[in-house]
């Protein structure tokens, strides 16, 4: 979790990490979200699909989280 | 019944509909209001009902053929393969079909102009093609079916005439919203009884919508029609109203056709997905398009922009620019690819000429500027958020948007630049006295009209701006202010619409796409 906070703050440093609605409050944008699943896929090593763009994975830090394992897990 | 906003469709369709709805048992309820939307369908399109009975059925065929496909394989890998090929079968026929019918005129027009620019003696004959109703609607509802399919986002749906009432559903057929079938299609086919709190709540959603469209905006279009056809006699000054004139109009319609749509809708107890969001609070062109016609939006954004975004070629021209961009422009190179892309499909979808691929492109210009300009923004603390500054953003984006609709509405790009040429060489205004106002086809008891019913509007705007539960506040509020209210309403639709003898009714403005 540590890992994902640290790269929302490289990406957005004024964003609040505890919010659980980064993305229905609209404070990710479409931007954002790209350079979110570029580092993400680098950091863990994985491949998201535009599928997994939706607010259920990355409203808050734990669902991002919770996403990542998963899809670590299916591969 | 060319429309939600007729005699036909208030006081004989939609009231026959709701008692035979309500008369059959729950489980076959879905087919009253399929056969209900095939009968408004045939009703204004005719004969054109075969393009949406085929899509409804190619639809159903591409999706159990990709099913079958991820029976059939042992590894996803291979299945996501085979079904890619299916997925892009699939989206061509459905879009091929809505270029067939809605571009073939401009694109053989344009090659025609093209051969006489080249001194090539050859005209192709441009065939009259129907358009039928919403057919930019249920397509990309197909679309965004056959492609969820793919994503194993839901399942296959084993019968193809409820996947047909998914498309053709008729409060949504005309103007959308573009509904994705996992937030919409089990409720319609759930067959829930219409309550006394379905009935109440959408017949105030419904009133809502017809003061907006009834009250102003048909009130307004036949002066925004002799503005726009006739600029050349008017000075800039009355270009400009014209403008603003015509995006109160566009706003007041489609808003208020939505709000009809919805209501109706929420009597059967199908709740659709709300199209506006207070689009004139936006303090960017950006926000503007998260606020309006926000079910196109979300489309082009999980059908367009993600993908080619998140292509491999794109995520390798990030990885590759980060070191030398940042991570803030690194994505932006892929990403306004992508925003390049979704501008020139939503020009393109909103209809077939050159002045609509220029205003997809005036608003990608713009977003694109908001996306450069974000981190020196940011760097003096010059967001926009707070204050007066604020405001200040509300309006320069509002003046944007205005310049942007006026593109829209001009007949042809060079009008439309004509136009706002004039705005800025002869920004005068000519005196607005009896004669003038006659030529415009407005009384001052219009003009006063539409401004407190404007006023309203805006009241009712800051107040869901500010989360307040206006609906919930006068459902719960004493019966002799409710219906008060609603009487209130009422009768401002039957005195104050624009209808009868010497109106020409109006069709809902997005009706034609």
């Amino acid at each position: 979790m540590e890992t994902i906070i640290e790269i929302l703050q490289e990406i957005q440093p004024d964003l609040d990490c505890t919010r659980e609605d980064l993305i229905d409050g609209h404070l990710l944008d479409s931007l954002a979200i790209l350079s979110l699943v570029a580092e993400l896929e680098d950091a863990f090593d994985l491949m998201i699909p535009a599928v997994e763009i939706t607010p259920d994975n990355f409203n808050s830090v734990k669902r991002m989280k919770a996403m990542v394992d998963r899809l670590l897990e299916e591969e | 019944m060319e429309s939600y906003f007729t005699v036909m469709f208030a006081f004989f369709f939609l009231p026959v509909t709701m008692l035979v709805y309500q008369l059959f048992p729950v489980k076959k309820r879905w087919v009253v209001l399929l056969v209900a939307s095939l009968i408004f369908f045939w009703s204004i399109s005719g004969g054109l009902i075969l393009f949406v009975i085929l899509s409804g059925f190619m639809i159903h065929y591409f999706g159990l053929w990709m099913e079958n496909i991820d029976l059939q394989c042992s590894s996803h890998k291979e299945a996501q393969k085979k079904k890619r090929s299916v997925l892009v079968f699939a989206i061509c026929v459905h879009i091929g079909i809505l270029v067939l019918c809605k571009y073939t005129g401009f694109l053989l027009g344009n090659i025609n102009s093209l051969f006489v620019w080249l001194n090539i003696p050859i005209l192709i004959q441009v065939p009259k093609i129907g358009l039928p109703i919403g057919i930019s609607f249920y397509s990309l509802q197909a679309v965004s079916y056959c492609v969820d399919v793919y994503r194993q986002k839901i399942k296959a749906d084993h019968n193809p005439l409820r996947l047909l009432l998914f498309l053709v559903f008729f409060p949504t057929i005309m103007e959308g919203p573009i509904c994705r079938y996992e937030q919409t299609a089990y409720s319609l086919w759930e067959g829930k009884s219409i309550s006394y709190g379905s009935l109440t709540f959408g017949t105030q959603r419904i009133l809502w919508g017809v003061f907006k469209k009834l009250v102003i905006a048909d009130r307004l279009n036949p002066m925004v029609n002799e503005l726009f056809t006739n600029y050349q006699n008017y000075s800039g000054g009355m270009v400009c109203i014209a403008m603003v004139t015509y995006t109160l109009q566009l706003y007041m319609d489609f808003s208020g056709t939505m709000d009809v749509v919805i209501g109706t809708a929420e009597i059967f107890g199908v709740h659709l997905p709300e199209n506006f969001r207070q689009p004139f609070f936006s303090k960017s062109i950006a926000e503007f398009w998260q606020r309006w016609h926000i079910t196109l939006g979300t489309w082009f954004k999980d059908y367009v922009f993600y993908p080619v975004s998140m292509s491999k070629m794109a995520k390798k021209i990030t990885r590759k620019t980060k070191k030398k961009l940042g991570y803030y422009y690194a994505p932006l190179v892929a990403g306004s690819i992508a925003l390049f892309a979704v501008w020139i499909c939503n020009g393109l979808w909103h209809g077939s000429g050159w002045h609509f691929i220029f205003f997809g492109l005036y608003h990608f210009f713009f977003i694109l500027m908001g996306n450069l300009m974000l981190p020196l923004l940011r760097k003096y603390h010059l967001q926009f958020n707070h204050g007066f500054l604020r405001y200040l953003a509300m309006i320069r984006t509002t003046i944007l948007v205005c310049i942007g609709e006026l593109i829209f509405r001009a007949d042809g790009l060079r009008i439309a630049l004509a136009m706002i040429k004039k705005m800025f060489v002869d920004f005068q205004f000519e005196s607005l006295n009896a004669q003038m106002l006659s030529t415009l086809h407005i009384d001052m008891q219009d003009i006063l009209l539409v401004c407190v019913s404007v006023l309203i509007v805006f009241v009712i705007s800051v107040c869901k701006e500010k989360n307040v539960q206006i609906r919930k506040k006068v459902a719960s509020g004493p019966i002799v202010l409710r219906w008060t209210l609603y009487y209130t309403l009422i009768f401002a639709v039957i005195l104050f619409g624009a209808y009868g003898t010497g109106y020409v009714p109006v069709d809902p403005m997005y009706a034609s796409y």
